[in-house]
């Protein structure tokens, strides 16, 4: 662990200006869970840590009937297990709650910092000069992979590990960030990168650049919405791989929907395809059958992970089976 | 009390010890059955348990002296290299570095049974150490590390067991990767007439993972030298071991030595010798004239001090039609590490069942990795999970019941020496268990329940020593006001041997248990026991402190006689007054006995006894699982374990249970999670902390029955008590495996049985 400095700007604009620095060398802390662990060990060595907590006004949750549901990225995981319209509405949002880490973990652990997080490839946390360091290789393509991406890897084969964010895309969520002047939103879809186009980031945060709130639009009505984790211990685990689905029934079928997946590629995974498949879908055998021959009809798993492919489908059917019963 | 020396042998960790032990001369008069006793075999509170719970126990790990510094340990990142230059000057400049030891400035010591030294140029896995900093705090230790500068010649390596067997692969070192004494051989019988006269025989190959110890403590000294005197506080398994070690590598007397150890935070093999860490800490130490602490940290604990080595187990059993075991034959391999240890897991195989035709081949493989270490029924549980499986698919294959088939291959006679068992209550502990578990309620094999989630019933049996032997031995004091002092040269490794030697005491004696103090751990003023290892301890000190205390007695009763004036088969003792059976009005507490007699302490010191000729003495049990498994996710959750054992005496139930659940969970861990990963390209572990090496949380943990089903066993020791930490967990892997093959009719033959190995193997 280096020294740093810890900075508690009090406003935005003072945070947004302390960390606009190059080469990572500040760096946003909220609830910490993550950054410690990157400090501790090595894998960052920021000269400045800035305490964002004491900003005001981007820790509230709110609905408004119509108009939908904003969180502010300070907001703790566990609140959105104890919102009100969180359970009643989004109940994709509040399973995906419970599912992460421990009660300790999800006290201090923020949503904004949870749609950050670093990966969790152990080539990524250990002693490896890999590519998402800034390294030439990744040590996971022809090394151990089992937990690694199935689809949109290369160069880099990590995959998301945010549970949050795999809720939130099935969501439509947008995100809103501050930028040192002023504010933009963007489709949360939009927020992360493949590491085609940049290998060493998972998000298109610039430097200086902050996630201030998550916008979540209206539900229809008769929407139905659901998250499932797999993880290998019963808690206190990141997902093998997870599915999130929001869809709008109608009796026993499917009138739209979006189905998400997360522990599949190098971020929150959705495809057009297999959404357009829920559209007036009638649940049976054969349908169901059909839709999970197409999610992640397109992908090439690893020598360690052809069984994540099975895994997701077999819970998207669990999932989409649940949420039309 | 008249003693004699005898020659005393046993098995510890799989290798025959023989040594010399004081014994008390006569026989001593067993302890009656628990239901006439008061206070052994109760629910009786651990006696520290409050130091525990509100903080004030000291562990090694809280340890802090005056003045003291901090060492923090350079390792090699490499799985093989030569340190071609070390330069350690910008590490010394930084304030608060006070001494940095690397091989160039430290004299040779021997380690490893003299196949490396301390500080050894050629460094043989990542971990390895290459140099060691004090400093004013740990952090600048840590600072001080990463500015050592190492050349190093990066050499090439081998990490996986199979590729290190093959001619012209890198040798770890330049006896060959599998050295003469690394490849075992046994047979008994004639396992080729055996298989010639079978009716079915199958042959399998099962393979378990490298499991690292990780106790909740890590391995950590304070160490502190007071002129040429050195004492030790050391989270070890086995002060005297340590003692000698350290004093033997830094070339002073043992005497010279204290090595202490009060409370600990887990040790399950790793802590049983002493570490580099403490040898780097004393020569630090010395040099500084300052007290050293150095604790390692979880990448270190998962690197560098030790592991159960991973295992390919090629088994070959045949049987007649009736069940009877014809033949059986076990040809394995498995790394040992880049230092002499072993990896040899065919004991159960061994001696569990009857079979006259037995062949086995074991060979323990260097590799450029991590040292395999004693862990927790070292071999048993690797060893038990490959032949109890292989027992389920041969009862299948001639259509019996997994326990039926058991029985008909039970012995009452050990198959190495053809000696009697002690006490063997197997038969009770499979038709205890089985009623507990409702195994005749099972499915069958390959049946299927509807849905996804299909559960299973399976069982396995266990062999273990944990007979205990001397020498051990017990000091008693008894002061004036009639409390006792309990000293032995033990430690309590966290199993509850403070509570349970208390109790001994404490019933012998008829005096409240509140009124024993046990102080344990401690070279200079202890009398010596054996390393806290192989389920030894209970079984060994037990009876020294039951001798110490009958001792104790009768020193009381003499007294007694000589102040009451009244001849000693006159007197009863009883509740911790002694009275004239002929005038009861006529007594004396034992507290004024002391006084009569003139002493301020009165001190006996117990022996354990010798075990008896011609017998075997082995730990015995069978556990039972229930598991769910979801056939959509591959995941296994464990219902339910019943847990049926051959122990002995029970001590003290709330304890005994303790430790079987403290094994179960071990257990079942290996069974499903654990497992250390080394990336074979780069030759480097990728799981160094508990998010990647995963033990369970309590979450996982099912619902665990204890069934003992056994007697005080007065042929081994007057206390009649066997060890349980190893048995514990020997079982449960196996159990749960054949549980699972109940469950979905596929067998998983490789361990940790993960989600990812059930689901493919349920889709091909």
């Amino acid at each position: 662990m280096n020294k740093f400095n810890y900075l508690q700007p009090k406003t935005l604009y003072e945070a947004s200006a302390v960390l606009n620095k190059e080469n990572g060398s500040s760096i946003p802390f909220a609830g910490g869970t993550d950054i410690l662990g990157l400090i501790k060990q090595d894998i960052i060595s920021p000269q400045e840590v800035v305490n964002i907590k004491n900003i005001p006004g981007i820790d509230l949750i709110s609905y408004s009937s119509g108009k939908g549901l904003r969180i502010g990225a300070l907001v703790k995981i566990d609140e959105l297990i104890h919102y009100p319209a969180i359970n009643e509405k989004y109940s994709i949002i509040s399973d995906a709650a419970k599912e992460i880490a421990s009660p300790q973990i999800r006290n201090i652990g923020t949503i904004g910092g949870n749609i950050c997080q670093r990966p969790r490839c152990w080539y990524y946390r250990e002693d490896f000069d890999c590519i998402r360091k800034g390294g030439g290789d990744c040590y996971a393509y022809e090394g151990e992979n089992k937990y690694h991406c199935v689809i949109g890897g290369g160069p880099c084969y990590i995959v998301h590990p945010s549970d949050m964010a795999v809720a939130l895309l099935a969501l439509d969520a947008k995100v809103t960030i501050f930028s040192g002047k002023e504010s933009r939103t963007i489709d949360l879809k939009d927020f992360f990168i493949l590491p085609e186009i940049d290998s060493e980031n998972e998000n298109i945060l610039k430097p200086g650049e902050i996630v201030t709130e998550f916008i979540i639009p209206e539900i229809k009505p008769n929407t139905k919405s659901g998250y499932i984790k797999f993880k290998e211990r019963e808690v206190w685990d990141f997902s093998v791989v997870s599915v999130g689905a929001v869809v709008q029934v109608n009796g026993k079928n499917i009138r739209s929907g979006r189905i998400t997946f997360g522990g599949v590629a190098p971020i929150p995974w959705m495809e057009e395809s297999t959404n357009k498949m829920l559209k007036g879908l009638e649940i049976n055998d054969e349908s169901l059958k059909k839709l999970t021959e197409e999610i992640l009809r397109t992908a090439k798993p690893l020598s360690m992970n052809t069984y994540k492919l099975r895994l997701v489908r077999n819970l998207a059917k669990r999932l989409i089976l649940a949420l039309t019963s | 009390m008249a003693r004699k020396i005898i020659k005393t042998k046993f098995e510890l960790y799989e290798e025959k010890v023989e040594t010399m032990a004081e014994i008390p001369a006569e026989d001593q008069e067993p302890l009656e059955s628990n239901d006439k006793l008061k206070i052994i075999g109760k629910r009786i509170s651990r006696i520290d348990g409050y130091d525990k719970v509100s903080g004030s126990a000291e562990y090694t790990f809280d340890k802090i002296l005056p003045n003291m510094a901090f060492a923090k340990t350079l390792r090699c990142p490499f799985p093989h290299a030569r340190i071609k230059n070390i330069n350690i000057k910008k590490a010394k400049a930084i304030p608060g570095v006070l001494e940095i030891i690397t091989h160039k400035n430290t004299k040779e010591i021997p380690w490893y049974y003299g196949s490396s030294l301390l500080f050894d140029n050629q460094v043989r896995y990542q971990g390895d150490e290459v140099a060691c900093v004090a400093a004013e705090t740990e952090k600048i230790s840590e600072e001080a590390i990463k500015l050592i500068e190492v050349e190093y010649e990066e050499l090439p390596f081998v990490v996986n067991s199979k590729e290190a067997m093959k001619d012209g692969a890198v040798k770890v070192h330049d006896n060959g990767n599998v050295p003469e004494w690394a490849d075992r051989k046994y047979s008994r019988g004639n396992a080729e007439d055996g298989f010639n006269a079978a009716d079915e025989i199958i042959e399998n190959t099962f393979s378990t993972q490298v499991a690292v110890h990780n106790p909740m403590e890590p391995h950590c000294s304070v160490v502190n030298w007071d002129g040429g005197k050195l004492t030790v506080w050391d989270s070890t398994q086995g002060i005297f071991s340590v003692r000698d070690f350290v004093a033997q590598s830094l070339d002073i007397p043992a005497s010279k030595v204290r090595v202490i150890k009060k409370f600990m935070g887990g040790g399950f093999g790793s802590k049983l010798e002493a570490g580099k860490y403490t040898v780097m800490a004393a020569l630090l130490a010395r040099k500084i004239g300052r007290p050293v602490k150095i604790s390692l940290d979880r990448k270190e604990m998962n690197l560098s001090v030790g592991n159960r080595p991973g295992s390919v187990q090629k088994l070959k059993l045949g049987t007649k039609k009736d069940g009877t075991l014809t033949a059986m034959s076990h040809d394995s391999y498995g790394p040992m590490g880049a230092y002499p240890s072993g990896a040899g897991c065919a004991w159960p195989l061994r001696s569990l069942y009857k079979c006259a035709n037995i062949d086995i081949k074991e060979s323990s493989v260097y590799i450029n990795a991590g040292r395999a270490r004693p862990f927790r029924a070292p071999g048993h549980v690797q060893g038990t999970f490959a032949l109890e499986s292989i027992i389920d698919d041969l009862a299948e294959k001639i259509g019996m019941d997994p326990i039926q088939f058991r029985i008909v291959n039970h012995t009452e006679v050990d198959q190495d020496s053809n000696n009697p068992y002690t006490s063997k209550k197997l038969l009770d502990a499979y038709r205890k268990g089985a009623e507990a578990i409702g195994w005749y309620s099972r499915r069958k094999p390959k049946n299927s329940d509807n849905g996804p989630i299909k559960k299973g019933i399976g069982m396995a049996s266990q062999i273990w020593w944990g007979g205990g032997v001397p020498p051990a031995y017990a000091t008693l004091k008894l002061n004036r006001d009639g409390s006792v002092r309990v000293l032995a040269g033990t430690q309590d490794i966290g199993g509850g041997t403070y509570t349970i030697l208390a109790q001994v005491a404490a019933e012998v004696l008829e005096i409240p248990i509140e009124k024993v103090n046990v102080s344990l751990g401690d070279t200079a003023n202890h009398p010596y026991c054996n390393v806290s290892g192989g389920s030894l301890t209970a079984p060994s000190v037990t009876p020294a402190v039951y001798d110490a205390a009958v001792q104790m007695k009768n020193k009381l009763i003499s007294g007694a006689s000589a102040i009451l004036e009244v001849p000693e088969d006159r007197l009863i003792y009883s509740d911790g007054i002694i009275k004239d059976k002929t005038d009861e009005s006529n007594n004396t507490k034992i507290s004024d006995v002391v006084r009569g007699m003139r002493e301020q302490v009165l001190v006996t010191t117990g022996a354990r006894n010798a075990n008896p000729d011609g017998y075997a003495i082995n730990t015995f049990g069978a556990q039972f699982a229930e598991v769910e498994v979801d056939t959509d996710t591959g995941k296994v959750k464990v219902l339910k374990i019943v847990a049926a054992h051959d122990i002995g005496r029970i001590l003290n139930q709330t304890t005994m249970e303790n430790q079987f659940h403290g094994g179960i969970m071990q257990g079942l861990s290996f069974a499903l999670f654990e497992e250390r990963i080394i990336d074979d390209y780069t030759g480097k572990v990728l799981t160094t902390n508990l998010h990647d090496y995963k033990v369970p949380t309590i979450m996982d943990v099912p619902e665990i029955e204890i069934i003992i089903v056994s007697d005080p066993d007065p042929l081994i020791s007057p206390v009649g008590v066997k060890g349980i930490g190893e048995p514990a967990i020997i079982p449960t892997p196996g159990a749960i495996a054949n549980a699972v093959y109940n469950a979905i009719g596929i067998r998983i033959k490789s361990l940790p049985i993960t989600p990812d190995k059930v689901l493919m193997a349920l889709q091909s």
